[in-house]
């Protein structure tokens, strides 16, 4: 009876863990790369990873894509490497995508990514639950969104996560810009397009905007880089067409950011 | 009956020596019995009674022998020689215990007016024989003239303070004795061993008579009630009230600790068993900067004979200062962040981060000018010692220079500071800190293996040390706060810290997921004049990010465990009081112990101390160096009123002020009388037979005349009182000589 008692109790003990516990590193087909290598260390337990927000993409009539997935993986796994380069953090050499539908486990990755915001269109309980990760102290950076049609989009479900907190330009002396580096000097960082368009800028997207969301105490805690691709910057930092200047400033700006995160 | 058989008092024995008066050496007494003993053994033995000759022969020989003995003794003229007072040349001095205690009523009457029938029966008898000087004991001995003059009124009783002036009086005055008419509340701690052992010196025989009942039939009596003497701003602040019942076991009372008329924390609590001790912690938030008169109480029940006593005042100074800790973190991680988000809300508390962010990069945060820490980890000491607490994170210890390690065991050693180990890749064992002088600091033995941070989910447990423990305390139910505990959201990783060191308290424990085995998780320890601990996890921040954000189990955690590395931590001026209640007495001793900005203690400073009273008034004193303790300098300040005080030291060397201590003390007039109410016949008896007297119930209070003449103090005289005639000795001749003639009439001899 007592044997019963205990193997019960591990057994529901083993449950709760279960239902708690952080997932496992997982894959997802993207749009542009599919079956990308994955490097012998990804299996490594570390502090941090760098965690790719699943979300529903706005619908072009019957037509839905991922939108979520652009860049992905290899511009997280680059700039996992950069961070581990050249910070002390202990980075995973892979990504973790996190789906806001997945009970708890959002709430296992505190600095959450998400690229193409142009395109979410998220639901009222993915917009909760992103709120409430925020305000337990989760950040999130967006990035790779263009113009004034896209901002809409971006607004639509972003006014649905933290209505009272306004939308405000983020000033070159606050701490998010000075952590590692000092940023007071910022240019567009341009997409991959630029190879072919020769434009550092996409739709009517001609400035590149450095905003966020604070929380009540001061602390930004959704940094929003509009009019810029800093994603592909990191994805195309290894091919000599990129410039180096501006891949130089998507990693200091992604190391600044995750330093700011894991300080404030 | 004594003094029938014996003639004499019990004390004439006892006070006096024997003396033989006869007309021999009183060797010789015992010479002559054994030779008559012979001759009659002898004589006997030739007339021996037939059947078992043997054992009547040797019974009568015994009974003629011992008769003749006795015969021989009372020859000899035995006698008693005895120091008794002159009559009319002698005082006697009658203290009576006027304070409030004495006006309880026991069984219907007061113990004022038990003393006065008892007096009523004792002053005719004593003033025939002596004269007799009235005494009314409060704080100290007052001469009055008659015994109307008593009226229960005193705010307290000192009897070795009344004793110590009725000694001086002694000086000039032949005093015979001294009888003390009490219920033994005394409210000076007791008598001092000076005053007794003056007492013994000159003679004085205190002979002591109790009132009051020794055990309260129904009675609820606060025993102590322990308060910090200071806290931080804003602190969950315990106070721990001990009492004890009788009447009332298992009755509900409602415990409580009030600021004026604000209820600060209240509890019901059920009653322990008849006479025995029970201790319930309270908490309650020590709020803002400024002096606390914290009331703590049992509300009364119906039927209390005493409810005065279910109340005690306690004074808390409560801090204004922002206390600096310097938390220096080895890699960027969420702990940290987390850590720093929990620490923003405290606004008492201040902690200021040095973060090594790359190889060569460190990233500063709550720094007061940007020079702070521009060169890393402190490298002077007065830098160093400018925070009241370190915490060193996931940091090589390597990365610190050999000096600075030293700096750190002063730190904590000299300066009093606080230290908390984190767990980390590069924390504890990992981190190299199994070396000199980390292994002295530590609260634990680490392990001697590697590998020991293990990325893993493990859950939290509170030991009994740490269910007790205010850092851990979540919500102030302690039942609930230990549930509380094992709810907590899993932590992803977890340290082996090693075996906690004889004397180091494990609050909590962490289970990794699965396994058996537990592991120490917060361990604490005082070291030297400060204190250290580990904490051996990093994971901790999933108590906040998967619990909803209004749970606030993980800020509170860790303000209170930053609050433990703090508030104990002194500045460079202490002051202090040796208690932080002054009972019935205006004199406060105030100490302060000085040191300067490297905590070395500064013998060559000059120390003011202002003190500001209940009225707004204020002192100042001038605190005298103690030759004997560098650093230590002295003062008395007399409180003119009843009331709280603060006091505030300041130091200087020079034009250069070395710092500021502060201190709260309360003076209370009339409050301890109403407590410990029952007779203490226990100090009375003690009293009495140190000094050579007896205590006497009030009915036997007639018998203490015949006692005192028997004194060696004041003018005596040696008197030698003769023994040979007393009735007992004639008594047992005539059993004797009848048990003889009973023994032969039953043989059939007679």
């Amino acid at each position: 009876m007592r044997i019963c008692f205990v193997v019960s109790g591990l057994f529901l003990a083993l449950l709760c863990l279960a239902a708690y516990a952080q997932k496992e590193f997982r894959e997802y087909p993207g749009v542009e790369y599919e079956n990308f290598p994955l490097p012998p260390d990804y299996r490594d337990k570390t502090e941090f990873t760098r965690a790719r927000l699943i979300y529903p993409s706005v619908r072009y009539g019957w037509r839905r894509f991922n939108s979520w997935t652009i860049d992905y993986p290899r511009s997280d796994r680059h700039l996992l490497a950069g961070i581990r380069r050249l910070t002390r953090i202990d980075t995973r050499s892979v990504e973790q995508p996190v789906n806001p539908d997945d009970g708890d486990d959002i709430f296992n990755w505190p600095f959450l990514y998400a690229v193409e915001v142009g395109h979410w269109d998220l639901t009222d309980a993915q917009c909760g639950k992103i709120r409430e990760f925020l305000l337990r102290g989760g950040f999130l950076m967006v990035d790779d969104f263009h113009g004034t049609q896209e901002w809409d989009v971006f607004i639509a479900s972003m006014s649905r996560i933290l209505p009272e907190h306004p939308i405000v330009e983020l000033d070159n002396k606050d701490p998010i810009f000075h952590t590692l580096y000092d940023l007071d000097e910022r240019f567009q960082v341009a997409g991959a397009q630029y190879f072919d368009s020769g434009k550092t800028y996409e739709k009517d997207g001609y400035e590149p905007r450095w905003r966020g969301i604070y929380d009540d105490k001061g602390r930004v805690m959704v940094a929003i880089c509009h009019n810029m691709d800093l994603g592909d910057a990191w994805e195309w930092s290894d091919d000599p067409r990129y410039p180096e200047k501006w891949a130089s400033l998507a990693y200091r700006i992604g190391v600044n950011y995750l330093i700011y995160d894991m300080t404030h | 009956m004594f003094e029938f058989l014996f003639k004499y008092p019990w004390t004439a024995f006892s006070k006096g020596s024997l003396v033989w008066l006869g007309f021999g050496p009183v060797w010789v007494l015992p010479l002559v019995i054994v030779l008559g003993a012979a001759i009659l053994g002898w004589l006997l033995w030739r007339r021996r009674f037939g059947t078992g000759a043997v054992a009547r022969t040797a019974a009568v020989w015994a009974l003629q022998t011992a008769f003749f003995a006795l015969l021989l003794a009372m020859l000899w003229q035995p006698a008693l020689s005895v120091a008794t007072l002159k009559p009319q040349q002698n005082i006697v001095a009658v203290v009576v215990d006027d304070s409030r205690s004495m006006a309880i009523r026991d069984g219907g009457s007061m113990r004022r007016d038990e003393a006065r029938h008892a007096l009523d029966r004792l002053l005719p008898s004593l003033s025939q024989r002596f004269q007799v000087r009235l005494y009314r004991l409060g704080q100290s001995a007052e001469r009055v003239q008659s015994p109307r003059a008593f009226q229960a009124t005193a705010p307290a009783t000192h009897i070795g303070d009344g004793l110590r002036q009725i000694i001086a009086d002694s000086a000039t005055l032949p005093v015979g004795a001294v009888v003390l008419l009490s219920d033994g509340a005394d409210n000076s701690g007791g008598i001092d061993l000076d005053t007794l052992s003056e007492l013994r010196a000159k003679q004085i025989p205190v002979q002591t008579v109790g009132f009051g009942s020794e055990r309260l039939d129904r009675d609820i009596e606060l025993l102590e009630v322990q308060t910090p003497q200071s806290s931080l701003a804003g602190s969950r602040v315990a106070a721990q009230i001990s009492f004890r019942q009788r009447g009332f076991a298992g009755q509900k009372a409602k415990i409580v600790v009030r600021d004026g008329a604000n209820i600060l924390a209240m509890r019901e609590i059920t009653l322990p068993a008849d006479g025995a001790q029970q201790s319930e912690p309270l908490l309650f938030q020590s709020g803002n900067p400024g002096v606390r008169n914290l009331a703590a109480s049992i509300d009364p029940l119906p039927g209390e004979e005493n409810p005065a006593n279910n109340r005690m005042t306690r004074v808390m100074e409560v801090r204004g200062d922002k206390p600096r800790i310097l938390y220096v973190e080895g890699e960027p991680r969420w702990e940290f962040k987390f850590i720093r988000r929990a620490m923003d809300e405290d606004h008492n508390v201040q902690l200021v981060t040095l973060l090594r962010a790359t190889q060569n990069k460190n990233y500063r945060q709550g720094i007061a000018d940007p020079k702070e820490l521009e060169e890393g980890f402190p490298a002077r000491r007065e830098d160093l010692f400018g925070y009241s607490a370190l915490v060193l994170g996931s940091l090589e210890a390597n990365w610190l220079t050999p000096a600075q390690h030293e700096m750190i065991r002063e730190f904590v050693d000299r300066r009093g500071g606080g230290l908390l180990f984190l767990a980390g890749r590069f924390g504890l064992a990992e981190g190299g800190y199994a070396k000199e002088p980390f292994t002295d600091l530590l609260p634990v033995t680490l392990p001697s293996h590697r590998n020991t941070y293990h990325i893993a989910p493990a859950y939290v447990d509170l030991t009994m040390a740490g269910r007790d423990s205010l850092i851990c305390r979540l919500v102030d139910d302690p039942q609930v706060n230990a549930e509380r505990w094992k709810k907590l959201p899993y932590m992803m990783n977890w340290q082996e810290p090693g075996t906690p060191k004889a004397g180091a308290a494990v609050l909590a424990e962490s289970i990794p997921g699965g396994a058996r085995n537990r592991y120490p998780l917060l361990v604490t320890q005082n070291f030297g004049r400060g204190r250290t601990s580990v904490f051996a996890s990093s994971g901790s921040w999933r108590w906040q990010m998967l619990q909803p954000v209004e749970d606030k189990s993980h800020e509170t955690f860790w303000r209170q465990m930053m609050r433990w590395l703090v508030t104990g931590t002194p500045g460079p001026v202490v002051l202090t009081t040796p208690s932080p209640i002054v009972a019935d007495d205006s004199r406060v001793k105030l100490r302060a112990e000085v040191r300067d900005k490297t905590y070395t203690p500064a013998p060559d400073a000059q120390v003011e101390a202002r003190v500001i009273g209940p009225d707004g008034s204020s002192g100042t004193v001038t605190m005298r160096p103690d030759p004997a303790e560098p650093g230590i300098y002295a003062a008395e300040y007399s409180a003119p009123v009843a009331g709280s005080y603060i006091a505030e030291a300041v130091a200087r060397r020079g034009k250069d002020e070395l710092g500021r201590g502060v201190a709260a003390f309360r003076r209370e007039d009339g409050v301890a009388e109403e407590f410990h109410t029952e007779q203490n016949r226990e100090l009375l008896e003690r009293l009495a037979t140190q000094t050579g007297g007896r205590y006497y119930r009030p009915a036997d209070a007639a018998r203490i005349t015949d006692e005192i003449t028997y004194s060696p103090a004041g003018i005596s005289v040696r008197q030698t009182l003769d023994l040979w005639n007393m009735p007992v000795l004639f008594l047992l001749a005539l059993a004797l000589r009848s048990g003889e003639w009973l023994l032969r009439r039953r043989w059939g001899l007679i």
